[in-house]
């Protein structure tokens, strides 16, 4: 079975409580950590309508929409890599880049089929890389994926010579863009079908579980005879397809790409898993916590920039609520132990 | 006979060494990259003044994270503390105020990290990385998100001025640092003990070792480390850049690891983080020089960091054992078929 190696690599993880077991003040504290975000962003959405000038119009919540919708699919993606306990992945800003400059660019002089194929290879590859050398090799995820993104957004602005490529004004990029259900565009829609597709991979099948699993015990899971590695590289391979499909649906957006359109993606989608509830020390949260958090971030960045707010104070309201989600999380989970 | 023994003797002690120290393959990457530049850019050389700065401006940082790397932790959030404390500095008219204004911001956002770290109990990666973005976005708003000319020009002009010979106040600083850094970690008992704490907390905190009063510190160091690299940075350039601070973090984490510095803690020497300051220094000089542009720069430093981060001898024992258990349970799986 596993020798002692095996079991030396990998620091055994203290099992997480459930924490329902915490009484009197602190369970304010764990009712926040569970079920804060439900209250949070209904309030906010009610903020917004009634004080917030000009967010309560037909325009504006389209737009909310269409800006939501490729952080919340790199979001629901990257709740696998959360809940399986490594962090977060960071090179998903490269891998939304480099999807749509792909899908832009390459489909300019090759066509649609071969940019959708290249897309895909690249976007296996690096779920692969980033898979391999988290899961095989132990090494540290924020370290890797740091890594990737510069090697990925290297070889990306090297090739693309960092130039902005422009979708045909009639092809099916711009058309994909532009069509509308009522007021909800296409792009939300996808969101919503990947949403789906992501709850029932991680609830309903035998993947799903294994990274719940691993999330929550690693070593309990490998002495269970799990694959983990394999488990690994599917967390990430997930979060990679799902960045690709942002990558497409962002470029569709504005029928443009460029290298830099998805700065600070990672920041975005890490807030809102966090924000949802998705705890960072894994084994715990949703796809549909996550696309709650998605819409928080949203509504906030939408009420932030309607009252004139500058982007500076936007990342430190956003980086301040993220480490205030994950502080409740890790004083509720202290709590829970005790 | 005795001469063998005496040549096993000397073997082992060899291997000794080697298994003991961790700066293997920083030396490999070193000579590596010294060779292909004296062979293809020598004038990476010849131009050492140049090389000296790029060593001290990644290697400051780095020594910083070497610290708190040690105790198992890690600071994400130095490139925005780098940033910020420029800007600080920047905007405040007076020149002494303003770096020690700065300076006391990088040991406050030190201050800020441990708390986190240890009394609300976030793992350092994300509490670093909120901290990366919070200050990142600190540093647009007191900027007015654009780059804050130094009121004081001639003070960066003659901060940038070489002492003697190619030695500018960057690279005094930078050996100041080290020295001081490596005597810390070294001799005195406070650092020695940083070791102990990233080895096993459990064990150090038996030991009546101040385990959290250590973390503070280790924080306060890299946090102060990287507003000194800041207050250089802006000083150099007579301007604070609220966008600065991004390759360098990558730069400054690969001289680190490449440097032996293991990311659990506990082992790693700031010699290390020298000698893969020292490569990555040089290695980023000679591209300049030779004209290669900064993104397939980025792609070198990247896959440096990513090599250096799986071929740690416990990541490759990890992929060995992984490998192994693979085989092993496609054997068991044919034995009853």
């Amino acid at each position: 079975m596993a020798d002692q190696t095996t079991t030396a690599a990998v620091p055994p993880r203290a099992a997480s409580d459930e924490p329902g077991l915490a009484k009197g003040r602190f369970s304010l504290l764990v009712w926040m950590s569970e079920r804060g975000v439900f209250l949070f962003t209904a309030l906010l959405v009610v903020v917004a309508v009634v004080f917030v000038n000009g967010f309560a119009s037909l325009a504006n919540i389209t737009d909310v929409f269409y800006r939501a919708a490729p952080i919340g699919i790199v979001a629901v993606g990257m709740t696998f890599v959360v809940i399986s306990a490594n962090y977060l992945d960071l090179s998903v800003v490269a891998q939304v880049a480099t999807a749509s400059v792909i899908l832009v660019g390459v489909s300019n002089t090759a066509g649609f089929p071969a940019a959708i194929g290249l897309a895909l290879v690249v976007a296996l590859l690096y779920g692969v890389v980033n898979g391999l050398a988290v899961g095989v090799f132990k090494a540290n995820a924020v370290i890797v994926t740091l890594s990737t993104t510069f090697i990925g957004l290297g070889i990306l602005r090297w090739l693309s010579g960092g130039s902005i490529f422009f979708g045909p004004e009639d092809g099916p990029i711009r058309a994909f863009g532009q069509a509308k259900l009522g007021p909800i565009p296409l792009s939300a829609l996808v969101l919503l079908v990947i949403t789906a597709v992501l709850w029932f991979v991680l609830t309903r099948t035998n993947f799903g579980f294994l990274i719940r699993s691993f999330g929550s015990n690693k070593a309990a899971t490998r002495l269970a005879g799990v694959n983990t590695a394999l488990v690994v590289v599917g967390a990430f391979v997930i979060t990679s397809l799902a960045a690709m499909l942002a990558g497409f649906v962002l470029a569709a957006f504005s029928n443009t790409a460029v290298s830099t359109m998805s700065d600070g993606y990672d920041f975005s989608a890490l807030a809102a898993i966090i924000i949802g509830g998705t705890s960072v020390f894994g084994g715990k949260g949703s796809v549909l916590r996550t696309l709650l958090g998605v819409i928080f971030v949203s509504v906030l960045t939408n009420i932030l920039v309607l009252l004139g707010i500058g982007f500076g104070l936007q990342q430190v309201a956003i980086g301040a609520l993220i480490v205030l989600a994950v502080s409740v999380d890790a004083l509720a989970r202290r709590v829970g132990k005790k | 006979m005795k001469l063998g023994t005496e040549q096993s003797g000397l073997l082992g002690r060899v291997r000794n060494l080697a298994a003991r120290r961790t700066e293997g393959r920083g030396l490999i990457l070193l000579a590596l990259v010294i060779i292909v530049v004296a062979i293809l850019e020598p004038t990476a050389f010849t131009a050492y003044s140049v090389t000296l700065g790029r060593v001290a401006l990644i290697g400051l940082v780095a020594l910083g994270l070497t610290a708190v790397i040690l105790m198992g932790e890690l600071d994400l959030s130095v490139a925005s503390t780098l940033a910020v404390s420029g800007v600080i500095m920047a905007s405040i008219p007076d020149l002494g105020l303003g770096i020690v204004v700065a300076l006391a911001a990088g040991i406050l956002i030190g201050i800020v990290n441990a708390v986190f770290v240890v009394y609300v109990g976030i793992n350092s990666f994300i509490a670093t990385l909120g901290m990366l973005f919070a200050l990142r976005g600190l540093a647009f708003v007191i900027s007015d998100e654009k780059p804050v000319r130094l009121s004081n020009i001639d003070a960066g002009i003659a901060f940038g001025a070489p002492l003697i010979g190619p030695v500018t106040p960057r690279v005094l600083i930078f050996i100041v640092a080290f020295i001081a850094l490596q005597v810390f970690l070294t001799r005195v008992r406070a650092g020695r003990e940083f070791y102990a704490v990233g080895g096993n907390r459990q064990a150090a905190f038996d030991a009546g070792i101040p385990v959290r009063r250590r973390i503070f510190t280790g924080f306060m160091i890299s946090g102060f480390v990287a507003a000194l690299a800041g207050v250089i940075n802006t000083l150099e350039r007579t301007a604070a850049d609220p966008t600065a601070g991004s390759s360098v973090l990558l730069a400054s984490f690969a001289a680190a690891i490449i440097g032996g510095v293991v990311l659990t803690g506990g082992r790693g020497s700031v010699v290390g983080t020298l000698i893969g300051a020292l490569s990555l220094g040089i290695l980023q000089v000679a591209l300049t020089l030779s004209g290669v542009q900064t993104d397939i720069q980025d792609i070198f430093i990247g896959s440096i960091l990513l090599i250096a981060v799986i071929t740690d001898p416990t990541q490759l024992r990890a992929a060995a054992a992984s490998v192994r258990s693979f085989f092993q349970r496609r054997e068991k799986a044919q034995i009853p078929t």
